[in-house]
């Protein structure tokens, strides 16, 4: 035996001839139906008058949710439970017409999704509770607090939005109807998103400004071009089981994170690194600068060293400048910005116009090391500026990882057999042919 | 310095912070991710992506269509008894406030970590800041605590994520681990076989036996037992100020009591939140503090500055809110001039953090749109002496 779903003989907190009490009284009824145990019904109410109903509910959770937001605190509650839990949770979502319109997002992304959510949705046409305002919902030439002059918006048919979006459940039926119960109940019984939009009387406020009766309901509908009824009854595979089915697959296929090839086990070369080397790499988004900087990181850190890199782009990541800021050092980086930089590489003209407008230029001493592609214009700095035909020795998408190897050849700084190392590792396949360029490069400069 | 060869660790790996949010929450437990993309955050709700389902986690990991939805996903997610993050910037933030006062108010966990940079969602996309600092703290209604973990580094966004879950799980309240786009995108070396990989303690359970009253606490300084939406135990759980048994009442003693306690449950853990960086010189007349990336480079300016023989104290800050009032008051002792670095324009935290000043000079070394260098507080520290 279960307990029974609502409150019984609770008085209602609505006005006389509210909607909300018989839709209240149809979910109960549809509930009872259904036998399903309370245990596994969570009833999700909005704000408004509508949200006044979990104290009138015995047996399921209750959640009170914040404003138009019901349908998402739901979503997430049905996810979980389908996939990290017992998938037996079903969450009811209770929304007027005022929270639908604000939350119209998480009831189209549940509908999207085919959570496994049932949303009532007490369509009133105006906000209640905080004094009779029109809605998106409210009737052409309605009268409301904030239209005394009539409403001059045509209403929101919410029904075929959701309808537009997926969704394997809607109907639109009208309090009096003697099967309202039942369509609820079919709607809860649905496996996956199903929404049922009831259009009701606010005696509050609707009906003493406008000529309007529960029999008038019909023509309302039908004024605002309302389909009635049952509208989808289909099925769909639910998001948490696709997304079961999928993670499963993925996960066939080996954790980046975990991966042993990602990970540097141990220190496998020696660098006579005393001070910390702060480097600037500059050339073109897609050319391969940020992966030249890596390299170059990855290299030191085989060396046993301590390195940050920043990257650059500009906004649309594709096209323009790249730059990279390398800092290697033997102990912990406090600043991971570049103060004075050590080294500056250029290897396009694109990295130059970006180095000289943010300032890198500017920041160049003369114990600045500067390598720059022989085409690449650079304006007059207080060091000397060392010329290497990167781009046109290694290929544009080489060129900046050539001005790496041709830093480590200068200065020593580390062995080039741990760039190499790294550049095995990162492209096995093209390494070898790769390094030849580079080494044949570095033996004629 | 000698220089260094030969293993240092058994697992570095050149990562980035935001990357090592995701792990940390992973290690921490998380089994479920809402996300939305957005400059400099979307690293970590990629990670989670593409890591959360595999089938050493289990977890799941949704994209959200909104930062609305994202937030109240994970919430509904915490409801039903499952550790939960989402992430953001600022812009994104905001949109994720109301639901945030949501999840105090029901006393559900869940995790947001804020990747700070500039402006709304036309601004800077790609430049770090530290303005979001007050705004991830006086953003309720009613003056709560929101506690607030900054890392300064790929580590500590892993530890501090940890810490996030820990003490949201503990106290059942949001918690932000808030990070910076330097921080976060910054690739970094780090030994990641030296981390704490425990997953944290679940949320104290209701024991089952007798009724289940919801916002029952045991004592106003502990969070009620927890029961999951779904579970046996029926949970009534509400945004509106409400009573015991989660019933909306108004300006009643019980209500009230439950309103406060809200508050006095994290400022009774004050102290055992605070974490700090400190290193104290004798003789030290002024004290350097900061947090997250600027924290960086305060330390290589005090160490300048201790070379060129000023006796500076330094303070990093890891947990900005609650205040840790007192390591601050601690480390300020025998200090004329407090000097707080940070990435905004007026000094955000130094003016929460001024009541715990005292008559001491406060120094604010401050900057937007451009990380603080060390050379900016070695000349506010020169300045000063």
């Amino acid at each position: 035996m279960t307990a029974p779903f609502l409150v019984k003989d609770a008085p209602l907190p609505y006005c006389k001839g509210c909607g909300h009490g018989l839709v209240l009284r149809a979910i109960g009824e549809a509930l009872e139906s259904l036998r399903l145990p309370p245990a596994e019904v969570a009833m999700v109410t909005d704000i408004g008058c509508v949200g006044l109903a979990d104290a009138l509910f015995a047996s399921p959770h209750t959640v009170h949710t914040t404003h138009g937001r019901s349908t998402a605190f739901a979503t997430g509650m049905a996810l979980a439970e389908s996939v990290l839990g017992a998938g037996r949770l079903k969450p009811i979502v209770m929304i007027g017409d005022g929270g639908a319109m604000i939350g119209i997002n998480h009831l189209v992304n549940a509908a999207l999704l085919n959570a496994d959510v049932t949303v009532v949705v007490h369509n009133n046409f105006l906000f209640g509770m905080t004094g009779g305002q029109n809605s998106a919902f409210s009737p052409e030439e309605f009268i409301t607090a904030t239209t005394p002059a009539g409403n001059a918006v045509p209403p929101l048919d919410l029904a075929r939005v959701l309808l537009a979006s997926r969704a394997t459940f809607v109907a639109r039926k009208i309090t009096s109807d003697r099967d309202l119960a039942g369509v609820i109940a079919r709607a809860i019984a649905h496996p996956g998103f199903a929404v049922v939009e009831v259009l009701e009387l606010c005696t509050g406020f609707a009906t003493k400004w406008n000529p309007l009766t529960g029999a008038q309901l019909k023509q309302v509908a039908a004024d605002a071009g309302y389909e009635l009824g049952v509208m989808r009854e289909e099925s769909r595979p639910m998001f948490g089981e696709a997304y079961r089915t999928r993670s499963r697959e993925s996960g066939a296929s080996g954790s980046a994170e975990t991966a042993a090839a990602e990970r540097d086990r141990t220190a496998r070369y020696t660098a006579e690194m005393r001070t910390a080397q702060r480097l600037v790499l500059a050339g073109t988004a897609g050319e391969r600068v940020q992966t030249a900087a890596t390299l170059l990181a990855q290299a030191a850190m085989l060396c046993g060293l301590e390195v940050t890199q920043k990257n650059d782009y500009p906004v649309t990541q594709g096209t323009g400048f790249s730059v990279s800021e390398v800092i290697l050092s033997p102990e912990d980086i406090l600043f991971t910005g570049i103060e004075e930089p050590d080294a500056v590489l250029v290897v396009s003209g694109d990295g130059a116009k970006e180095l000289e407008k943010s300032g890198v230029l500017a920041r160049v001493t003369k114990a600045t090391l500067v390598l720059a592609d022989t085409g690449v214009p650079l304006p007059e700095l207080p060091c000397t500026i060392q010329r290497f035909p990167f781009r046109g020795a290694a290929g544009p998408r080489s060129a900046a990882l050539a001005g790496v190897a041709q830093w480590l050849d200068l200065t020593a700084a580390l062995p080039k057999d741990a760039l190499w190392a790294a550049l095995e590792a990162r492209f096995p396949g093209e390494a070898e042919n790769t390094k030849a360029g580079l080494e044949k490069m570095l033996g004629t400069a | 310095m000698a220089p260094r060869s030969g293993p240092i660790g058994d697992c570095r790996e050149l990562v980035s912070g935001n990357r090592m949010v995701a792990r940390g929450a992973m290690a921490a437990g998380c089994r479920f991710f809402s996300g939305y993309p957005i400059t400099p955050s979307s690293e970590i709700y990629q990670t989670m992506m593409e890591e959360l389902p595999r089938p050493e986690h289990a977890g799941l990991a949704l994209a959200a269509p909104d930062e609305i939805s994202a937030l109240a996903c994970c919430v509904g997610a915490s409801m039903a008894g499952h550790k939960a993050m989402t992430a953001t910037s600022g812009p994104g933030w905001c949109l994720m406030i109301e639901t945030l006062q949501y999840a105090l108010m029901t006393e559900t966990p869940v995790v947001i970590a804020v990747v700070q940079r500039l402006g709304p969602s036309t601004g800077g996309a790609t430049q770090g800041a530290q303005g979001d600092v007050l705004l991830t703290q006086f953003c309720t209604s009613g003056g709560y605590t929101i506690p607030v973990f900054a890392p300064s580094n790929a580590r500590e966004c892993f530890e501090l994520t940890r810490s996030a879950f820990a003490w949201s799980e503990r106290l059942r309240t949001p918690v932000v681990l808030l990070s910076d786009k330097e921080v976060g995108m910054t690739l970094e070396s780090v030994d990641t076989a030296a981390l704490e990989r425990r997953p944290v303690p679940e949320r104290a359970a209701f024991s089952g036996t007798g009724r289940y009253v919801p916002y029952a606490c045991d004592g106003m300084e502990e969070p009620p037992p927890f029961a999951p939406v779904g579970g046996n135990a029926k949970v009534v759980a509400t945004g509106s100020a409400h009573d015991r048994e989660g019933k909306l009442r108004k300006n009643s003693p019980e209500v009230i009591e439950l309103l406060v306690h809200l508050q006095t449950k994290i400022a009774a853990h004050a102290e055992e939140m605070a974490l700090v960086e400190m290193d104290l010189q004798e003789g030290a007349d002024t004290l350097v503090v900061s947090y997250g990336t600027t924290a960086r480079a305060a330390r290589e300016a005090v160490n300048r500055r201790r070379a060129a023989e000023q006796r500076v104290s330094f303070l990093k800050l890891m947990t900005l809110f609650p205040v840790a009032s007192a390591a601050i008051t601690h480390a300020a002792e025998g200090c004329r001039r407090v000097v707080v670095a940070e990435e905004n324009l007026t000094g955000l935290y130094a003016s929460a953090m001024q009541p715990l000043v005292g008559n001491r000079e406060l120094l604010r070394v401050n900057g937007i749109g451009n990380q603080i260098s060390p050379a900016r507080i070695v000349e506010a520290l020169e300045r000063a002496q």
